[in-house]
């Protein structure tokens, strides 16, 4: 599975040190390599990019050092600045200069067209060192390697260099092993711009203050806008493609900023569609945009620390653990850079009372505020976080299909909890509250327009809750692989249960016995899942994936492997490819024995990537 | 338990004299298997079932048409079964299921006196025996094999009460020679956790496995 890294450089193994050190040299004497401080106080530079005295290189150990850090040797310098500066759209750079600081390499250059100098831009490189333990400044060891645009200017606007530019570098970067972009967006169009070019907010909190404010312009203006379609925005981008329907006024001042309101000094009027104007108006913001390690299929990653505010009693198998056992395994496993992280927002009540019954929901609501440790029934256990991370957990799979939907990803994982799929309009049951699944199809529908939708139902329970929701409609089509019902809970999930009224035969249970293994799920699913996927022909496919149906998952009887969950994950992806632009969001369900959980998740979402996962060594025994 | 809470009250019934086709049709609209005979006043006067009508249509006593001898139609009542084995209201559904066992019959009228108020069928029975046992409803059943000792049954009680686990129905049969098999339908979804308890407490909760062998 060798990625083709030949797009820019061939970056690949390290190269000898004394090479590298020859480069320096050579650069040294055609004057192309200095040292740099960066000093904001003293000089800019040609007026514009970064402020930074030009200084004498420092010593070649101190280079090599700083050149194994950030690039692990696996370019030479020469080769590195002709990488740096491709001839896009008919302009080149000129005097390219590698300069290194302290801790950090910058390149420099004047962007021309032919002998005309029309821009300037400035990169830097640098590491960024993480705390070893969380509350204690040092020690710190290497973190993420960061590409930082100090500041690219071009004097006309030419159509789309900049963005060819960092497609190109984009390749280029992460050939090197550099993790993120990053910069600061503070000139007006920069705001805007960036953003449009996938750069997310750096700061969380900030990010959410940008909702606020857009939330109190629109009141301002009495846009017709719903406070979901807000609530639902979480990445930059978003905000800038945000309702181009609707155009709205802003004022620019002699420099070229603009105002949201008219004042002494903005005064000129221009119209532009919502987002893009108030991004215009925003305050300048820190940007970031990760370098993705390739992966055949860019997945979404739904995930919240506010998933962990459910907290179950003592000895109670689902347990804020299961996730965090997961992300650590993401963490640890190197995945989190080829994911893309998208946070769940809490879903408006109308969104959820397609669902459920507004007085259950109210119930629920009260039994968490009163302190309850447990609402309905003995399995669902609660602590004071539960009510909000239980609607989070709904609202995560609404993010996950915001993201397949506005192509931010492929298809996409939500590590949600509590668990959904017991949960039907006005019951918990199961370790279940809120039906995740079924708010997500309700919300797919009228938020995207789209009719058939798939539930591919694979945790080792009946989804009694899911079934029930959607018994009647035959544009839903609710399929499960479960272990018997004579055997295992809820008890239902019988074969001749088929779907009721019009939603008879959009309905498929398969109950597989105790003890049933790899080749009976994916003989099963061969047999009787993909047929009707394909007959059903859906336009999104939802699976309810739990990973209880595991041999080691002490919960239930079946003996599946990862081997079982990788198989019929890649299939679902060329059904979902041949029928709906292979739009798949997998939600967590069940899977408690924390080691099983977690490989199996690790073996499905890498599946979901695209990439190949080896059968597991455990399996076949 | 009684028959009279048990059985259906709204009854579909055909006079004497209607014809087989008639009797067929209602059969068809009301999706049963049964029909009462009843004369005036309610008086039930026998029982024709599908199976009686078709043995009176294909090649049965009639010779394969439902014209007798005479060339008229024939009538309800000359096939109907007049023997006809019945149930009161008093009479409970053990008498039920017995009867329905050892006679081989599918439905069994219930009078008071001579008057029809009811049937019981087969598929009541099913039905009273689902919701005994709690079959439809959600849980789980587990199986413990105990010592053929009700002091053991007890303790189990107690044991399931100790776990606060909410019991949907228990079933206690006769096991092997000396033991009890018990059968009971839990609403926890943990049912792992639940017998692993139950076998830390000292008893035998038989894998799954145990009894596909």
């Amino acid at each position: 599975m060798a990625v083709d890294a030949t797009g820019v450089g061939g970056f690949g193994d390290p190269l000898p040190e004394s090479d590298i050190v020859d480069g320096f040299d050579r650069l040294i004497v055609s004057n192309r390599l200095f040292g740099a401080d960066l000093n904001p106080t003293v000089i800019k530079k040609s007026g514009k990019g970064a402020p930074f005295l030009v200084r004498p290189h420092p010593s070649h150990n101190r280079m090599l050092a700083l050149w194994r850090d950030l690039f692990a040797n696996r370019a030479l310098p020469q080769e590195f600045l002709d990488a740096l500066a491709p001839e896009v759209l008919g302009l080149t750079h000129a005097d390219g200069l590698l300069l290194f600081g302290n801790d950090r390499v910058l390149y420099d250059c004047r962007i021309v067209r032919g002998e005309e100098s029309v821009g300037h831009l400035t990169l830097c490189f640098y590491r960024k060192r993480e705390p070893v333990f969380r509350f204690l400044p040092f020690p710190r060891r290497p973190g993420r390697r960061i590409v930082y645009i100090e500041g690219i200017s071009l004097t006309a606007q030419s159509t789309g260099y900049a963005s060819s530019l960092f497609r190109r570098y984009e390749r280029l970067f992460h050939d090197l092993g550099f993790h993120r972009f990053r910069l600061k967006a503070s000139l007006s169009v920069g705001k805007y711009y960036w953003a449009k070019e996938g750069f997310d907010f750096e700061d969380r909190k900030q990010f959410a203050e940008m909702r606020e404010n857009l939330h109190a312009l629109v009141r301002r203006l009495g846009l017709p806008v719903e406070e979901q379609e807000i609530r639902r925005l979480n990445h930059a981008s978003t905000v800038a493609a945000f309702r181009r329907d609707l155009v709205i006024p802003v004022y620019r001042n002699a420099e070229g900023y603009y105002a949201a309101a008219r004042d002494a000094t903005h005064t000129e009027e221009v119209r532009f569609p919502l987002g893009k104007a108030f991004l215009l108006c925003s305050a300048p913001w820190d940007g970031f945009k990760v370098i993705y390690t390739d992966t055949p299929r860019r997945t979404g990653f739904v995930w919240s620390e506010r998933f962990l505010d459910h907290g179950t009693r003592l000895g109670h198998v689902e347990s804020p653990r299961r996730l965090e056992a997961l992300l650590a395994a993401i963490r640890g496993g190197g995945m989190r850079e080829s994911l893309i992280f998208l946070e769940p927002y809490v879903p408006t009540m109308p969104s959820l009372h397609a669902v459920h019954d507004p007085a259950y929901l109210e119930r629920f609501r009260g039994a968490v505020a009163r302190g309850d440790r447990q609402f309905a029934v003995r399995d669902c256990s609660i602590s004071e976080g539960s009510y909000e991370a239980a609607l989070l957990a709904a609202g995560g799979v609404m993010a996950g299909i915001d993201a397949v939907f506005s192509d931010r990803a492929d298809n996409a994982f939500c590590a949600v909890r509590p668990p959904g799929h017991h949960a039907g309009r006005a019951e918990a049951m199961g370790f279940c509250f809120v039906n995740n699944v079924a708010t997500g199809a309700r919300y797919a529908r009228s938020a995207y327009g789209i009719e058939r939708i798939y539930i591919l139902d694979w945790d080792v329970h009946h989804g009694n809750g899911t079934q029930a929701l959607f018994d009647e409609d035959p544009l839903t089509f609710y399929c499960s692989l479960h272990e018997h019902p004579s055997f295992c809970y809820p008890g239902t999930g019988r074969r001749f249960e088929k779907g009721v009224g019009a939603g008879r035969g959009a309905t498929l249970n398969i109950p597989l016995a105790p003890h049933a293994g790899d080749r009976e799920m994916i003989g099963a699913f061969e047999r009787e899942v993909v047929p009707s996927i394909v007959a059903f022909r859906p336009e999104l496919i939802l699976l309810s994936a739990g990973f209880d149906a595991h041999r080691d998952d002490p919960i239930a009887e079946l003996e599946c492997t990862e081997d079982a969950f990788v198989h019929m994950t890649r299939r679902v992806l060329e059904l979902a490819d041949r029928h709906c632009q292979g739009r798949v969001v997998s939600v967590l369900e069940g899977g408690y024995r924390m080691e099983s959980l977690v490989s199996s998740a690790i073996a499905h979402i890498r599946t979901l990537q695209g990439k190949e996962v080896p059968p597991c060594s455990s399996a076949g025994g | 338990m009684f028959v009279g809470r048990r059985m259906k009250r709204d009854l579909v019934t055909v006079a004497p004299g209607a014809s087989l086709e008639e009797a067929a049709r209602l059969l068809k609209a009301h999706r049963i298997h049964h029909l009462p005979v009843a004369e005036e006043g309610n008086r039930l006067a026998g029982i024709v079932s599908d199976t009686d009508l078709r043995n009176a249509t294909l090649g049965g006593t009639f010779g394969g048409s439902d014209r007798g001898d005479s060339g008229r139609p024939v009538a309800v009542g000359e096939i109907m079964t007049r023997d006809v084995v019945t149930l009161s209201p008093g009479d409970t559904l053990d008498d039920a299921m017995l009867a329905l066992s050892r006679e081989r019959i599918g439905a069994l009228p219930v009078v008071e006196g001579e008057r029809l108020v009811g049937i019981v069928t087969k598929a009541d029975i099913l039905s009273a025996l689902l919701s005994t046992l709690d079959i439809g409803g959600l849980g789980v059943r587990i199986e413990v094999v105990l010592p053929r000792d009700v002091k053991e049954v007890a303790r189990l009680v107690g044991v399931l009460g100790d776990l606060q686990v909410e019991v949907r129905s228990l079933v206690l049969a006769p096991h092997g020679g000396d033991g009890y098999a018990v059968f009971v339908r839990v609403t926890t979804i943990d049912v792992g956790s639940l017998k692993e308890r139950l076998r830390e407490a000292g008893f035998r909760v038989p894998e799954v496995a145990e009894f596909l062998e």
